[in-house]
């Protein structure tokens, strides 16, 4: 049995990996502060009717020498945008806001967590089914 | 891994917003560095301007220092005659370092430093709850 091929736990997956990159994001905004002409960015919400639809099959072009690029956003990868709200452009145009950045960050942490502990939870169970003894 | 990667971004910030606090202590150190000749010009004031790169294997925005500039705002002229530096008007260019200035400077510095900690800390916390799912 793999486990990701039930869905729950590959909604889980998805999830974490989402909550991953969007830290990722998050990072960079909070590295290029006080980088001029700077504009935050923040992936886009992962909707329950996108997690629902069946993922279109990407395609990744083949690498068939070391010479050909890479490109930037695996098909794996979400989307990250420029932030919407964009009204804090000080003289620099850099328009970062550090606490609400920080906000974001406290928030996927939490979500985080709440994966984990669920994911931790189901595994247990699914261990309860099999009567292990604990 | 994403986790470490926002870690390494984390961390060019903090060694830009480092190399930052160097120049905001050259210049506050220099605040009352005047010219070695007569009538010549003093400390000049340094500013240091960051950029954005995009690191390609990490495939994220790092923040670099792009380049360490000089003020070129105009100095203030002091009457000292007396002073070995003073031109034959009897002025003495003085720095153009502001310490208040720097001073904010200095904080901004600070705030985007402990941001970054912050994000690495957390980033840390999150990291380690994935691998306690192994137990």
């Amino acid at each position: 049995m793999i486990l990701k091929s039930l869905p729950l736990f590959g909604l889980m997956g998805r999830r974490m990996a989402w909550l991953t990159q969007r830290q990722m994001v998050l990072a960079q905004n909070i590295a290029n502060a006080d980088t001029p002409s700077y504009k935050p960015k923040d992936l886009t919400k992962a909707s329950f009717k996108e997690m629902l639809a069946p993922r279109r099959s990407a395609a990744p072009m083949v690498q068939t020498s070391v010479g050909h690029m890479q490109p930037i956003r695996r098909p794996d990868q979400f989307r990250a945008d420029k932030a919407p709200g964009d009204y804090a452009a000080g003289l620099s145009g850099n328009s970062v806001i550090i606490e609400e950045e920080l906000m974001k960050v406290q928030e996927s942490h939490g979500a985080h967590r709440l994966v984990a502990n669920l994911y931790g939870k189901h595994v247990s169970m699914l261990k309860a089914a099999i009567g292990r003894d604990r | 891994m994403d986790l470490m990667k926002s870690i390494k971004i984390s961390a060019a910030g903090m060694r830009a917003q480092g190399e930052r606090l160097k120049v905001i202590s050259e210049n506050i150190a220099n605040a009352d560095s005047l010219s070695p000749i007569e009538g010549g010009d003093p400390y000049r004031r340094k500013i240091v301007t960051f950029q954005n790169v995009l690191d390609r294997t990490l495939g994220a925005d790092l923040v670099k220092v792009k380049g360490i500039e000089l003020d070129k705002s105009e100095f203030e002229k002091k009457y000292n005659p007396g002073h070995p530096s003073a031109d034959e008007d009897g002025y003495v260019k003085q720095p153009n370092v502001n310490a208040l200035m720097e001073m904010m400077d200095m904080r901004e510095a600070q705030r985007s430093y402990e941001a970054n900690l912050r994000i690495i800390g957390v980033s840390k916390s999150m990291l380690n709850r994935t691998i306690d799912l192994l137990r």
